[in-house]
């Protein structure tokens, strides 16, 4: 019952509605990119979302997303729509936090400070018609295990992770975005659901 | 424990299944094990409350569009302001290339030009140099006797156009 209340919330998050011919999406896209308002509105909570819980830092994951958006916003003409604006969102994401992550200025504001996720605030956002009351409590520690596990993933694992089961990327997206094999790809899942299964294991 | 066997499905298995690269034998065993089935329904069960607990948590933070659009603002601010530095240096760089490289044209043109004067243009200057000459020399009215200040009798010859007749 809350799997299919929360598939029916999770499609209200990610779906839009269908336009029947590829240059009416198309033309929908390029709108999206050349409006400013309308990118930071229907992209802006997913890509802080990926962020943040890949970095595990919502500081740097506020940065990372503004750079994000002002990265495509800026070079929305390079975008050739031989993929979701999501998945080529998320690719600029990527390589944002990977700047961010290799400059000198990241690490050493990162000695100085860091900023980690909340997860119990997190998982009190759990929407109320997601579960019913009797399994709220369950399920919010549900959520809050389930980061644990990601965060003790290395970030390629938990990149990858993210990117398949909440971005909802196919392996050979995951690929190309990262650059890496299909299998280098699939042994950083294997793993990862290995720790979600070990940590999680008598409850799965 | 391999897949479409009478037990269940192995880890590697379950994990493609999960991953969505699950095979049609592993389809096939979930269709009619329950146990399998309810692991693969835990994990996404799981999956889609962090994830819809993690989106309505992101959505929670949305100020930030005001803070995209000055990012967009300062972003434009910046390029004005490096374009306006950029074109002040480029006026900077011509003017001094520019006064560098004017008095060397000059010099050349005159190191050019000496070997271009004719006789006749030597000749001429000449003429003028000796009409200077006689115009400033000594052999000129002085003031004093012009106005006969002084009772001397001393008389002086003229050459120039303002030569006194008497």
């Amino acid at each position: 019952m809350a799997t299919m209340a929360l598939n029916t919330l999770r499609i209200a998050y990610i779906e839009r509605p269908r336009i029947e011919s590829p240059m009416a999406e198309r033309a929908r896209v390029i709108s999206e990119l050349d409006d400013i308002d309308e990118l930071v509105r229907l992209h802006q909570a997913r890509i802080r979302r990926f962020v943040t819980y890949s970095t595990g830092d919502p500081d740097l994951a506020e940065t990372i997303t503004q750079d994000t958006l002002l990265r495509a916003f800026n070079g929305r003409e390079s975008f050739r729509g031989d993929c979701s604006l999501s998945t080529w969102l998320t690719g600029i994401a990527i390589n944002v936090t990977r700047d961010h992550l290799r400059s000198g200025r990241y690490k050493f504001w990162k000695q100085l400070k860091t900023s980690a996720v909340d997860v119990s605030e997190m998982a009190s956002y759990l929407p109320s018609e997601a579960v019913s009351p009797e399994r709220r409590v369950l399920a919010k520690e549900r959520v809050k295990e389930l980061y644990a596990v990601l965060e003790d993933l290395s970030y390629n694992q938990r990149t990858v992770f993210l990117m398949k089961f909440s971005e909802e990327m196919s392996v050979d997206e995951i690929s190309e975005i990262l650059g890496m094999a299909v299998n280098t790809v699939r042994t950083h899942l294997h793993r990862a659901l290995k720790a979600v299964r070990s940590r999680m294991g008598a409850k799965i | 424990m391999t897949p479409g066997s009478q037990n269940h499905l192995s880890e590697e298995a379950l994990d493609d299944v999960l991953i969505g690269l699950g095979s049609p034998e592993s389809d096939a065993h979930l269709a009619r094990c329950p146990e399998c089935r309810a692991q693969v329904e835990t994990f996404r069960g799981d999956v889609q409350l962090f994830n819809a607990a993690s989106m309505a948590w992101s959505r929670s933070r949305m100020p930030g569009l005001r803070q995209v659009h000055h990012a967009v603002r300062r972003t434009r601010i910046a390029f004005a302001s490096w374009a306006a530095v950029a074109a002040a240096l480029a006026i900077m760089a011509f003017a001094i290339w520019h006064h560098r490289a004017v008095p060397a044209a000059n010099q050349t043109a005159t190191v050019q030009s000496q070997p271009v004067d004719s006789e006749a243009q030597i000749a001429q200057d000449n003429q003028l140099l000796q009409a200077v000459n006689a115009a400033i020399s000594p052999d000129d009215v002085s003031p004093i006797d012009e106005y006969k200040i002084l009772e001397s009798p001393h008389r002086h010859t003229k050459t120039g156009p303002h030569t006194r007749k008497k």
